[in-house]
């Protein structure tokens, strides 16, 4: 690091890594339950913007009357084929109706019916899993963020925007900080902290639309600095129109909508003709795979069986939906009029940081809430990561009170190591070269890598090997050869690290899993395996490379008993094994 | 992905610098917001919307990214041109 660059030292009581639904929910419990304490929030993105929330639809899954927390928690087993973490499930679902409440109590609206009732979209066939939509489709979300942040700056919560923190400070194997710079001033930054969140979302590969900002960072420092990973092997691989980006499709399928191959067939009823086209994003995605490779491509979505009346729930009315879809028609691309053509596309990780119910992690004082830490493998209902970032939000907002409260005070910062770290994260500014690469020429390579349907849908084991020889020339080539102009390109250089951390993981973690069960399919492994679900976690071993470690769910221990798997209701290989024949 | 700021039409404010989640924009020299690294955009539209003065135009159209069928021909639904 250069002798110029100005040092900016910021203590607090709590940090909070990121300004999402999560970091928002986590300060504003800390705040209600010791309001005297100090809580800063930092974003690498803009303050106060919200994170990925600003530009969710606002559909919310909560478990309202007549429903009960057992009954969702059943459908969750069945979902998720046994991967399920019943106890802190049961714990999230709880919560679930006081967030939503929370939010009306904020002035958040959700969609009634003409005769006073909320209106509810049931999810993926399960017999009770249910979003409620907003009453601002296109807007849902972002009037939340708003609502949050005007009651963090009521309560005077520090709000920190543009800094990319890139290093956790340990003492004593307890967290007491970060590191990290300023992407427009270019300033460094030491924080001291008593206690640190991380609601730093997912890993990701730069999918475009909502999908830029979250790369995989937070995971990243959280396992650097002692912590466990958990649901590598789990992406979102999402259904997206070729040409542009989409959001609420999630309404369409359970009123009719369909994707049709060339053919005009409804394939999906062929894959699975007990859920058809009403089912999970992660299954749609595989039959696309499928009939593409077979030459039945291109795929159209196909809106004909939507009745009028469910229009206004499903056309944009305002926002930066109702901006899109406008542009849209304009060229043509109506997306209830016109045939579009949609692709499967691998867009996020599903994995996170090994936490608790309370959030706590493996490090002292070092906790995890919403998507930075995992809580579903792979398959995603609607209106679950609102729900899961404002509970989980809110237990960590109350776990890390508590915890402060019994603890010492944090030790002294090693000023020697906060130097160390900044020169490390400041080392790529300005190294120039005629072998020098770009953060987005290697990003490219990265995608490249983990894309193809074979790797990333469709998996098997020679794919995922070739895959992973791949990215590990990256690392080694090209990693070190990446070059920040400033400190704008710095924070995209540290992110294309951190997408290359988490797509090695992704990898290794496919390869590890030899079966197919819930968000993982795997061509050579079609079939769950019949020892029952395990999770995989990922810690250091002992030459400090990662670790795979496999854990049985306990199903004995727990409520449900695991009698049916989602899976079931798929048959991939044989409907395309006839076809050819 | 962003297409452009019209100059005649913005005023100085700011607030699309402000609000873009991936630092694309930046105030240029003459206190008017432009594009400085258009290749960080995401098409999330919040510029366009945050403009009072209607100078900023996204296209709605998504990057182009690696294919997902590599080997599949873009007429069938792959990604071989």
């Amino acid at each position: 690091m250069k002798s110029d660059v100005k040092i900016n030292k910021v203590e607090t009581d709590l940090l909070i890594l990121g300004g999402g639904s999560a970091g928002l929910w986590a300060a504003h419990r800390f705040n209600e339950l010791m309001p005297e304490r100090k809580v800063t929030i930092v974003d690498k993105g803009p303050q106060d913007w919200g994170g990925l929330m600003t530009m969710a639809g606002g559909d919310f899954e909560a478990v309202l009357p007549p429903d009960t927390v057992d009954e969702w928690l059943t459908d969750l087993v069945y979902y998720f084929d046994g991967l399920c973490d019943q106890p802190l499930m049961e714990a999230l679902l709880a919560r679930s109706a006081d967030r939503m409440r929370d939010y009306e109590r904020f002035g958040c609206e959700f969609f009634h019916t003409p005769d006073g009732r909320l209106k509810s979209v049931p999810q993926r066939g399960l017999p009770h899993v249910k979003l409620y939509p907003a009453q601002q489709k296109g807007r849902g979300g972002e009037l939340m963020a708003k609502s949050l942040v005007a009651r963090l700056k009521d309560a005077g919560v520090t709000r920190m925007g543009r800094i990319m923190l890139t290093d956790y400070l340990v003492r004593d194997g307890r967290v007491v900080g970060a590191v990290g710079f300023h992407c427009r001033t270019g300033e460094a930054y030491i924080f001291k902290a008593g206690a640190v969140i991380a609601a730093t979302g997912m890993g990701g590969w730069k999918t475009s639309y909502g999908k830029n900002t979250p790369t995989g960072e937070g995971m990243q420092m959280a396992f650097e600095a002692g912590a466990e990973l958990q649901d590598l092997e789990f992406c979102r691989v999402w259904n997206m129109p070729r040409l542009f980006a989409w959001e609420g499709q999630t309404h369409l399928f359970p009123l009719g909508a369909r994707f049709v191959n060339r053919l005009g067939e409804n394939f999906m009823s062929r894959y699975s003709p007990i859920l058809g086209p009403n089912t999970d994003p992660h299954f749609t995605t595989i039959g696309m795979a499928l009939e593409i490779r077979a030459g039945r491509g291109p795929i159209i979505f196909d809106v004909s069986p939507l009745r009028g009346e469910d229009m206004i729930l499903l056309k944009p009315q305002t926002g930066w939906q109702k901006l899109n879809y406008d542009k849209l028609c304009k060229l043509g691309l109506d997306l209830f009029k016109d045939n579009t053509e949609w692709v499967p596309q691998m867009t996020v990780s599903h994995g996170g940081i090994r936490a608790g119910i309370d959030g706590s992690t493996a490090v002292a004082g070092l906790f995890a809430a919403g998507t930075a830490r995992s809580l579903e493998p792979g398959v995603y209902a609607g209106g679950f990561a609102l729900m899961t970032t404002a509970v989980t939000g809110h237990m960590v907002g109350e776990s890390a009170a508590a915890w402060l409260k019994g603890a010492d005070a944090a030790p002294a910062l090693n000023e020697g190591e906060a130097m160390a770290r900044l020169d490390r994260a400041y080392a790529p500014l300005g190294r120039t070269g005629a072998d020098t690469l770009t953060p987005k020429e290697v990003l490219t390579r990265l995608q490249a890598a983990v894309f193809p349907y074979d790797v990333s849908i469709v998996k098997n084991g020679p794919a995922l090997t070739k895959a992973l020889a791949e990215i590990e020339r990256i690392k080694a080539e090209e990693l070190p050869r990446m070059a920040a102009a400033d400190s704008h390109y710095l924070l995209k250089l540290h992110e294309v690290n951190a997408i290359a951390f988490v797509s090695e993981l992704y990898v290794r973690a496919s390869l590890e899993r030899k079966e197919t069960r819930a968000g993982h399919f795997r061509e050579d492994y079609p079939h769950m395996d019949p020892a029952g679900p395990a999770w995989f976690f990922i810690r250091h071993g002992a030459d400090g490379s990662p670790e795979f470690v496999r854990e049985r769910v306990p199903l004995e221990k727990w409520k449900v008993p695991l009698t049916r798997c989602y899976q079931d209701n798929f048959n991939f290989v044989e409907p395309r094994d006839a076809a050819k024949a | 992905m962003i297409k452009s700021i019209d100059r005649d039409t913005c005023i100085g404010c700011g607030a699309c610098v402000r609000i873009c989640p991936l630092d694309t924009l930046r105030m240029g020299e003459d206190d008017k917001a432009c594009i400085a690294y258009p290749d960080d955009c995401m098409t999330c539209f919040l510029c366009e919307r945050a403009c009072p003065s209607g100078a900023v135009d996204v296209d709605p159209l998504r990057e182009v990214l690696p294919p997902t069928f590599p080997d599949v021909p873009v007429e069938l639904g792959g990604g071989r041109a």
